[in-house]
C-alpha cells in the first residue's frame, strides 16, 4: 500500500469548523459572554438606533396607508402587483437559507451547519415576519385579513380553493409556526446555559422562565433529540413547498412571463441563492465585531460560497429555460416579453443589472481565492441580494406594464410610501437581529459542545490509527 | 486495512460476470436481430419503441456520468462501492452513438418536422424549422456525443491515473473537471431532451422539461446502480465495502430523487392544467384518455407513493434483497415513464389509444440495445479494480470508520 500522509489528505487541508484547541468551557465562556458578559458599546447602540429609526418609518408608512389606503402606492392598471409582492417574494425567500441551514443539512450530518444555524434561523424568523407584512398591508383593509381563512361565518365567506393565494395563506403561516418551534426548541439548553450563568437576578429569572426548567438529564436529552430531528423532518419539505407555491402565484395566470413551468424549481433555488448570500452578509460583519473567527471559519464561508454558486447556476439555468423556450415556442406574445419587453425595453436597466448581479458576478466564485475572501465574499453576496430583488421586480412589473392591450400600456415607479415601507421593512429586519445578537446566544452553545466532542474523538482515532498503521508497515 | 488487495473481480465473481456478459450479448444480439425483423414489418410503429429504448439506455449513461461527477464534487461513502461500476456505465455512451444510427433513418416517422409535407401547410412548424430541421438535429446530436465522450473517457482514464499514482494531482484534476463538468451536462442533457423527446409534439413547450428528463435518468440510474453493487456484492471485494451503511445512502439519495421525480412531474401537470391553454394542454389530454389514464395513475403509484413510502423506512434501505426489489420496481416504471412521454405523442389528441403492439416492440428494441450496452458495461467494469484504490475522499472515508467494510 502506498503510504499517506494524513496532513496532505484534500480533506485534512481544508480548514476545520472549529479552530483547534477549544474545550467544553472556551466554547460556553466565549459565546454565552456575548450576551451575558460583554458591555454595550456604541457599535451596537448606533446598529440599533439605525434600526430603529427605519422601523419608525416603517410604522408612519404605515399609518398613513391605513388612513388614505393602497392608492399611496404606485400599484395602478395594468400593474397592480408592485412592490408589495416583490418585497413578500424576496423577503421570503431570503428566510429558505435559514431553513436549509437547520434542517437539511442536519439531516444530512453536516457538521458546518452548526455555528451559522443559530442566526440563520432567527434570520429566517425576522424574514418571514418582514414578508407578512407585505401582502397584509395589499389586501387594502388589513383589518379583515382573518377573511382569508376557511371559518364559517354568517357571510357565507369562503376562500377560493384554487387560487394559490389561498395556498399562501397556509404554506406561510405554516412556514412562520414551524420556523419558530424549531428556533424555540434549538434555543432550550442554551437559555437554561444563560439561566445558570447569569449574573444579573432578573436575567437570570427571564432565561429561566424561557428555559421551561430544562435540568440537561439524560431523559430530557433524549426528548429534546427526537423532537429536533422530528421538526427537522417537518421542516425539510417546508423548504421547497413554501416557495414553490409562491411561485404558482404567478404560474397559473396565463400571462406571458409568468405561465413557465420552471417557476416552481427555479423559484427555490432562487429563495436558497439570496437566503445564502443574507446569511453571509450577516455572518462577515457579526464574526468581525465579536472575534468569532474560531466558531465561524474560512470553511463555512467557502461552503456558503459553493451553495451561493450552485444555486446561482439554477437560477441562471432558469434564465436560459425561459429565453429559449420563449424563442422555440415562436409564440408570440411569450417572444416579446422574454426576447424585445425584457431585455431591450423601458426596464432594460433593471434586467441587464439582474442579469449582471446574478449570473455574471457570481461566476467569480468558482474561484477559491474569492470563496475565501470574508471581504470579497461579502461584497458578492451584496450584489446578490440586490439582485434577486430585481429579479422579482422584472418578473412582476415586466410581465404586467405592458399586457395584451397595447391601449393600456404604461410604466410603473414606486413611490415615496412604497420605498419607505420596503426600507422600513429593512430596519425592523436589523434592529430585530441587532436585540438577537445582544439577548440571545447567536451560534448555538449546545452544538458547539458537541462538536468539540466530535473533533476530539476524531482526532483520536486518527492517531491510534497512525501508530497502528505504523507498526504494521 | 484491506484496501492494499488489487480489488480486481477474480474467481467466482469473475466467472459469474463472464456468464453474465455472454447471456447479455446474446440478448443483445437476438435483441437488434429482431428489431430488425420488427422495423421491416411495422416501421412505423417500431421507431418510437426504439426511442424508448435508446433513451432509457443513453440516460443510464448519462445518469452514471453525472452522479460521478457529483461524487467527486461533494464526497461521500456511497461512493465507494458506485464509483467504478458509474465510470463504466458512462463508457456505454460508445456503443449507443453507434445505436444512434439507426434512429437517424427514422426521423422523418418520427417527427412531424421532419415530414417535409407536414411542415408545407403548417406557419407554425415552417418558423420553428430554423431550429428542428433534420440537419441541425444531426449535427446538434453529434455535438452531444462528442461532449460526452470526452467527459466520459477523461474521467476514466483519470480515475485510472488515481489508482496507479501515490500523489493527489489526478484527483485534484477530476475535482477541477466536475464543476464545469457537471453544468456542461446538464446543459447537453437539457437540449438532448428537448431535441429527441419534446420536440415529438412540436407545437408544445415547457421549460422544466429538460429537468423532468434528467431527474428521471439520475433516478433510474441509482436504481440500476443499487442494482449493479447488490450484483456484485455476492463475492469479494464488494461483499466488504457493501455495507448496510452505504446501502442506506444510495437508497436516501433514491428517495430523493423520487421525490424530486415526483415534484416536478406534479408542478408541470399543475402548471398546465390551470393555465388551460390551447398550445399546452393537448399534451396531457393525449396522455390521459383512451387507456392513458390508467398508464398515468400507475405511474402516480408506482413511480412515486409505493418506492416512496418504503423508501421512508430504514429498514427497508439497509436489506440488500429489499431495496433491490424497489430499484427494479423504479427501472420497470422509468421505462413506462418513457413509453408514457414518447408513445402517445403522435395520437390524435382527441381520441387517443394504447397502441398495444408497441409494448413488445419496445421490449424487443430494450433487449437489443440494453444486451449489448451490458456486456460492454461488464468487459469494461472487469478489467478495473471494482473499487477506486487511491481516492483522497474515499480514503478519508474508510479512515474514519475504521476499515473498509466498517459503518
Amino acid at each position: 500500500m502506498t503510504h499517506r500522509d494524513p496532513e496532505s489528505d484534500s480533506a485534512a487541508e481544508a480548514s476545520p469548523v472549529l479552530a483547534p484547541g477549544h474545550t467544553y468551557g472556551t466554547v460556553t465562556d466565549k459565546i454565552s459572554a456575548l450576551v451575558l458578559v460583554r458591555p454595550y458599546n456604541w457599535r451596537w447602540f448606533l446598529g440599533l438606533g439605525v434600526g430603529f429609526a427605519l422601523t419608525m418609518m416603517l410604522l408612519l408608512a404605515i399609518t398613513v396607508l391605513l388612513v388614505h389606503g393602497v392608492g399611496i402606492w404606485g400599484v395602478d392598471v395594468p400593474v397592480m402587483w408592485g412592490f408589495a409582492i416583490v418585497n413578500f417574494v424576496w423577503w421570503i425567500g431570503i428566510g429558505h437559507a435559514g431553513t436549509l441551514i437547520s434542517a437539511i443539512l442536519l439531516l444530512l450530518k453536516q457538521d458546518w451547519r452548526t455555528s451559522i444555524n443559530r442566526f440563520a434561523e432567527a434570520m429566517t424568523l425576522f424574514a418571514v415576519a418582514c414578508a407578512g407584512l407585505f401582502p397584509l398591508l395589499h389586501l387594502g383593509r388589513p383589518w379583515v385579513f382573518y377573511w382569508l381563512l376557511p371559518y364559517p361565518n354568517t357571510m357565507a365567506l369562503w376562500p377560493q380553493w384554487r387560487s394559490p393565494l389561498i395556498w399562501d395563506v397556509f404554506a406561510v403561516s405554516t412556514y412562520a409556526t414551524v420556523s419558530l418551534l424549531f428556533w424555540y426548541v434549538g434555543l432550550i439548553p442554551d437559555l437554561a446555559t444563560l439561566r445558570d450563568r447569569a449574573k444579573n437576578r432578573w436575567a437570570g429569572y427571564i432565561y429561566g422562565f424561557l428555559a421551561m426548567g430544562w435540568r440537561g438529564s439524560a431523559r430530557h436529552w433524549h426528548r429534546y433529540r427526537t423532537a429536533y430531528l422530528l421538526l427537522a423532518g417537518l421542516a425539510t419539505p417546508l423548504v421547497v413547498s413554501v416557495h414553490s407555491v409562491v411561485s404558482l402565484d404567478f404560474t397559473v395566470a396565463i400571462l406571458p412571463g409568468w405561465h413557465s413551468t420552471i417557476f416552481p424549481p427555479y423559484f427555490v433555488a432562487g429563495a436558497i441563492f439570496s437566503g445564502f448570500a443574507m446569511v453571509v452578509t450577516i455572518a462577515v460583519p457579526l464574526r468581525a465585531a465579536y472575534g468569532l473567527h474560531d466558531f465561524i471559519t474560512t470553511r463555512h464561508l467557502e461552503n456558503m460560497a459553493k451553495v451561493m454558486l450552485a444555486t446561482g447556476l439554477i437560477v441562471a439555468y432558469g434564465y436560459l429555460m425561459e429565453a429559449f423556450t420563449a424563442w422555440y415556442s415562436h409564440d408570440p406574445y411569450e417572444r416579446f416579453v422574454q426576447l424585445a419587453n425584457r431585455p431591450f425595453g423601458p426596464y432594460a436597466h433593471t434586467y441587464w443589472m439582474m442579469l449582471t448581479c446574478n449570473v455574471f458576478i457570481p461566476q467569480l466564485l468558482w474561484f477559491r481565492s474569492v470563496r475565501t475572501s470574508a471581504l470579497g465574499l461579502w461584497v458578492l453576496a451584496f450584489f446578490v441580494n440586490i439582485g434577486m430583488w430585481l429579479e422579482r421586480y422584472v418578473i412582476v412589473i415586466t410581465s404586467l406594464h405592458r399586457d395584451f392591450l397595447p391601449s393600456s400600456w404604461a410604466m410603473y415607479h414606486g413611490t415615496v410610501w412604497d420605498y419607505a415601507t420596503y426600507y422600513g421593512t429593512l430596519g425592523l429586519f436589523l434592529s430585530l437581529m441587532f436585540l438577537f445578537i445582544r439577548f440571545l446566544p447567536v451560534i448555538s452553545i449546545s452544538e458547539m459542545r458537541e462538536l468539540v466532542h466530535e473533533t476530539e474523538q476524531d482526532q483520536e482515532r486518527r492517531a491510534e490509527q497512525l501508530s497502528t498503521e505504523g507498526t504494521v508497515s | 486495512m484491506s484496501v492494499s488487495t488489487n480489488m480486481i473481480a477474480e474467481g467466482e465473481l469473475r466467472l459469474r460476470l463472464d456468464r453474465f456478459q455472454w447471456w447479455a450479448l446474446a440478448a443483445g444480439g437476438l435483441g437488434l436481430f429482431l428489431s430488425l425483423a420488427a422495423w421491416s414489418l411495422w416501421p412505423e410503429q417500431f421507431w418510437p419503441s426504439y426511442l424508448v429504448a435508446y433513451v432509457f439506455w443513453v440516460g443510464l449513461a448519462l445518469g452514471c456520468m453525472g452522479l460521478t461527477m457529483l461524487h467527486h464534487l461533494v464526497g461521500g461513502s456511497w461512493g465507494l462501492v458506485v464509483r467504478r461500476p458509474m465510470e463504466s456505465g458512462g463508457m456505454t455512451l460508445l456503443p449507443l452513438a453507434l445505436l444512434f444510427v439507426p434512429l437517424a433513418l427514422g426521423l422523418s416517422q418520427l417527427y412531424p418536422w421532419a415530414r417535409p409535407e407536414e411542415v408545407a401547410h403548417d406557419p407554425q412548424l415552417q418558423h420553428k424549422s430554423l431550429y428542428l430541421n433534420v440537419g441541425f438535429y444531426l449535427v446538434r446530436t453529434v455535438g452531444y456525443f462528442v461532449i460526452w465522450l470526452v467527459f466520459a473517457s477523461v474521467l476514466n482514464r483519470l480515475s485510472s491515473d488515481q489508482d496507479r499514482r501515490a500523489d493527489h494531482r489526478p484527483s485534484g484534476k477530476l475535482q477541477w473537471l466536475s464543476g464545469p463538468g457537471l453544468v456542461l451536462l446538464f446543459l447537453t442533457g437539457t437540449f438532448s431532451a428537448i431535441d429527441w423527446l419534446m420536440s415529438l409534439e412540436p407545437h408544445w413547450s415547457s421549460t422544466i422539461y429538460g429537468c423532468l428528463v434528467i431527474v428521471g435518468e439520475a433516478l433510474a440510474t441509482l436504481a440500476m446502480m443499487i442494482a449493479v453493487v447488490v450484483f456484485l456484492s455476492a463475492d469479494q471485494p464488494m461483499a466488504e465495502a457493501t455495507t448496510p451503511d452505504r446501502l442506506n445512502d444510495l437508497g436516501n439519495l433514491m428517495l430523493t430523487f423520487t421525490i424530486l421525480w415526483a415534484y416536478m412531474s406534479f408542478m408541470q401537470y399543475l402548471i398546465i392544467w390551470c393555465g388551460n391553454l390551447p398550445e399546452e394542454i393537448p399534451w396531457y389530454l393525449r396522455r390521459t384518455r383512451g387507456g392513458w389514464q390508467w398508464v398515468a395513475l400507475a405511474l402516480s403509484l408506482f413511480h412515486f407513493f409505493l418506492p416512496f413510502f418504503v423508501l421512508l423506512f430504514r429498514e427497508s434501505k439497509r436489506q440488500s434483497r429489499l431495496i433491490v426489489q424497489v430499484a427494479i420496481l423504479v427501472l420497470a416504471m422509468h421505462w413506462v415513464d418513457l413509453i408514457w412521454l414518447v408513445v402517445p405523442a403522435s395520437s390524435d389528441p382527441a381520441s387517443p389509444r394504447i397502441p398495444w403492439v408497441e409494448l413488445p416492440l419496445s421490449l424487443v428494441a430494450m433487449l437489443g440495445i440494453g444486451g449489448l450496452c451490458t456486456a460492454f458495461f461488464i468487459g469494461h467494469l472487469k478489467g478495473r479494480p471494482l473499487i477506486p484504490l487511491n481516492d483522497p475522499h474515499l480514503n478519508e472515508v474508510i479512515e474514519h470508520a475504521g476499515g473498509l467494510g466498517q459503518r
